[in-house]
């Protein structure tokens, strides 16, 4: 009878995604208009002109409470007074100025991104046992230094040591080697070489640029692990562990998809659409946490509690139901620096299209929410609010890889899927594989990320234009959806790339400091909670703690 | 015995290590970085056996042992889709063909993940004592 309900509700959301997927494919496009022709330079005597008739400093000194005299012709640089302005040196501050535009761009969305760092820890702390906050708050925090620490020293030369050519952030040109190799007859991009400490040419405007943008990135991938093995993680281990994953996993992966790497080079080199298409990281971003956080949940194991002898489980409820969704809400707050700031600019080559990767974002996040929530409520009862959190959280990871090439009504149907999806691998991971995942990070990130680089090769629409190519590859990325059946062959080539590679790396690298160092607390640690033994503070030390229930202590006993 | 002074020189030790493993990486042309590179990697390694020596001090953790052959067999399975997906890539030039052999790919590598490994893990699991 659940199994019916389930379908039926399936269905139901199915035909929900249908419907509006035919209101989509019935819009009409309208034709282009023909754009302007374009103004020939001025000359001298109208830049002449211009400075006469601009405003004096008397005029200046009066002040200017309406701003219409502050910024004119006398604020732009004159390289040579004796000449005084000319036609170049207008045309040298408006690409000073577009350059400028794409760096404050660049740099507030990474700011952002770098806030969702407090959203992971709210998130992930609520939804933990009170016995645990200070450890769980302190994974997420230290996180960040772990992160950042080993993608200064290595990490950033290996992703992006050999991406130059981003004509957004001035061409990047010091980032100039990849290590290649050859393979049929094809050279494929392995990992960058320059960078490191970001010493040498290195020091350069445009790559600290891109090098804040990227560490945010790739911190928030560390972060999603620690969520998945919470409660039990040592934190030594977990130290270990995040600066392995900033210094090779992470970078590796992003390499080859946004570094100029083997994966971004299947559309030049073979013919696969543009490539692999993954414009905020979906893929990069979150299914390599997604992935890490499995191999690492595998191999750390469930907590004390949670099955019982039957293989049932037991339901572990978080602390903070509040935390978790302000947590969820600063998260989604910040997805707008991590969609609309991946075009690395908000001045020329198709960048004006921030707004409506800005909306996509926007509305995949709500759908993501309703699929969620509907699920729940439709089938279990109650509109769970830890779900519908994920569910948000769901939409927003499957968005990312999309978001820069799909259009609004695509947006929700992307979100929609990843709802439900949420719900139907949370089950699944915890009831079938039997991993102990606290928080779903391996269904948000993991799955859903999964979800979104597919989506990718399903419905990019054809209609962005991102300086004209992507990924070397002239024209837009366009999904099957719309004609290009090549360009999810693509993407699927990325997806086996991230269970194939990605998770077996991490797997490895895991189980090899399983072996030196130890994953799990001990038992007795567990039992206690973590914030004492592993932290030596609670994190709220005025709280009255429950005992365990007898069914969920016997396994701890045994060991103790 | 949880978080503890041998544990915080431990992994001081680690980081000296892994940044003077990298310095050397830098500069490997030079005398210097090769030198580095070696000090470096020397020092990871006694970090790495420092952890080994405390690791017993630290208290059991609830759970048991999981067949080591398992685990090896679900990590080859879940490389080799991928393997198969890369080859695929090259072995037909018709992107039906190369969509096909990419789900191959996927399909073995997921066999692999969750199918061989959570087994493996779960076989001695301590909540079926």
């Amino acid at each position: 009878m659940t199994l019916i309900r389930r379908c039926s509700l399936i269905l139901c959301l199915v035909a929900l995604g249908l419907s509006i997927c035919a209101v989509a494919y019935g819009q009409a496009s309208a034709p282009a208009a023909a754009p302007a022709a374009a103004a020939p330079p001025p000359s001298a005597a109208e830049l002449k002109d211009a400075a006469a008739k601009a405003p004096t400093t008397d005029q200046l000194k009066a002040g200017d409470p309406g701003g219409s005299i502050t910024g004119t012709i006398n604020d732009v640089p004159v390289s040579d007074a004796k000449t005084g302005l000319t036609a170049g040196d207008v045309a040298s501050q408006v690409g000073q100025n577009k350059i400028g535009i794409n760096f404050t761009w660049t740099l507030v969305c990474g700011f952002l991104v770098m806030f969702m760092q407090a959203g992971f820890a709210m998130v992930e702390s609520g939804l933990c046992r009170v016995k645990n906050a200070n450890h769980t708050y302190m994974m997420n925090f230290f996180v960040y230094g772990c992160g950042l620490l080993a993608y200064w020293i290595i990490g950033f030369a290996i992703q992006m040591g050999g991406a130059a050519g981003n004509g957004n952030l001035g061409g990047l040109q010091p980032l100039s080697v990849e290590h290649p190799i050859t393979l049929f007859g094809k050279t494929w991009g392995i990992f960058g070489q320059t960078s490191m400490f970001l010493t040498g040419h290195a020091y350069d405007v445009g790559v600290m640029v891109i090098f804040l943008f990227q560490m945010v990135f790739m911190d928030t991938a560390l972060t999603i692990v620690t969520g998945a093995c919470a409660e039990r993680w040592k934190f030594l281990t977990f130290s270990v562990s995040s600066v392995l994953m900033g210094a090779f996993t992470y970078p590796l992966f992003a390499n080859w998809a946004w570094g100029a790497g083997w994966l971004s080079q299947l559309g030049s080199n073979l013919g696969l659409g543009h490539g692999y298409a993954d414009f905020a990281g979906s893929g990069v971003v979150h299914s390599v946490g997604g992935m890490t956080a499995l191999a690492v949940a595998l191999i750390v194991g469930p907590r004390i509690g949670k099955y019982n002898r039957d293989g049932s489980s037991n339901a572990i409820i978080g602390h903070d139901i509040s935390a978790v969704l302000i947590g969820c809400f600063i998260l989604a707050f910040g997805w707008f620096g991590f969609n609309p700031g991946s075009t690395l600019g908000a001045s020329a080559n198709g960048n004006l299209r921030i707004g409506s990767i800005a909306v996509n974002t926007m509305l995949a996040g709500c759908t993501g929410t309703f699929g969620a929530l509907l699920y729940m409520w439709a089938l279990k009862g109650k509109p769970d609010a830890s779900m519908s959190g994920n569910g948000l959280l769901a939409g927003l990871v499957a968005i990312t890889a999309p978001s820069g090439f799909v259009n609004p009504v695509n947006s929700c149907i992307i979100g929609l899927i990843a709802g439900v999806l949420v719900c139907l691998s949370c089950s699944f991971v915890e009831n079938v594989l039997k991993v102990d995942d606290p928080v779903g990070a391996i269904s948000v990130h993991g799955t859903n990320g999964l979800w979104g680089v597919l989506s990718v090769g399903l419905f990019a629409d054809g209609t962005s234009n991102y300086g004209g190519s992507w990924n070397g590859v002239a024209g837009s990325v366009t999904g099957l959806f719309y004609g290009d059946a090549s360009q999810l062959a693509a993407q699927l080539v990325g997806i086996s790339t991230l269970l194939g590679f990605v998770f077996t790396f991490s797997f490895l690298l895991n189980w090899g400091l399983e072996v030196f160092v130890g994953h799990r607390v001990s038992a007795e640690t567990e039992m206690a909670g973590l914030d004492i033994p592993e932290m030596g503070q609670l994190g709220y030390p005025e709280f009255v703690f429950r005992e365990e229930p007898a069914h969920m202590t016997a396994h701890a006993m045994a060991v103790a | 015995m949880a978080a503890n002074t041998g544990q915080g020189r431990g992994f001081t030790t680690f980081l000296v290590g892994f940044t003077l493993a990298c310095v050397g990486i830098a500069y490997l042309s030079t005398g210097l970085g090769k030198l580095a590179f070696a000090a470096g990697v020397i020092i990871f390694a006694v970090s790495l056996f420092g952890f080994l020596k405390i690791k017993p001090l630290e208290g059991k953790p609830a759970m048991n042992a999981s067949p080591t052959v398992m685990k090896l067999i679900g990590a080859f399975l879940a490389a080799f889709g991928w393997v198969i997906t890369l080859f695929g890539m090259h072995v037909t030039d018709g992107t039906s063909g190369r969509i096909v052999l990419a789900l191959v790919g996927i399909g073995v590598s997921l066999v692999g993940m969750i199918g061989v490994l959570p087994a493996a893990f779960n076989k001695n699991a301590i909540w079926k004592a």
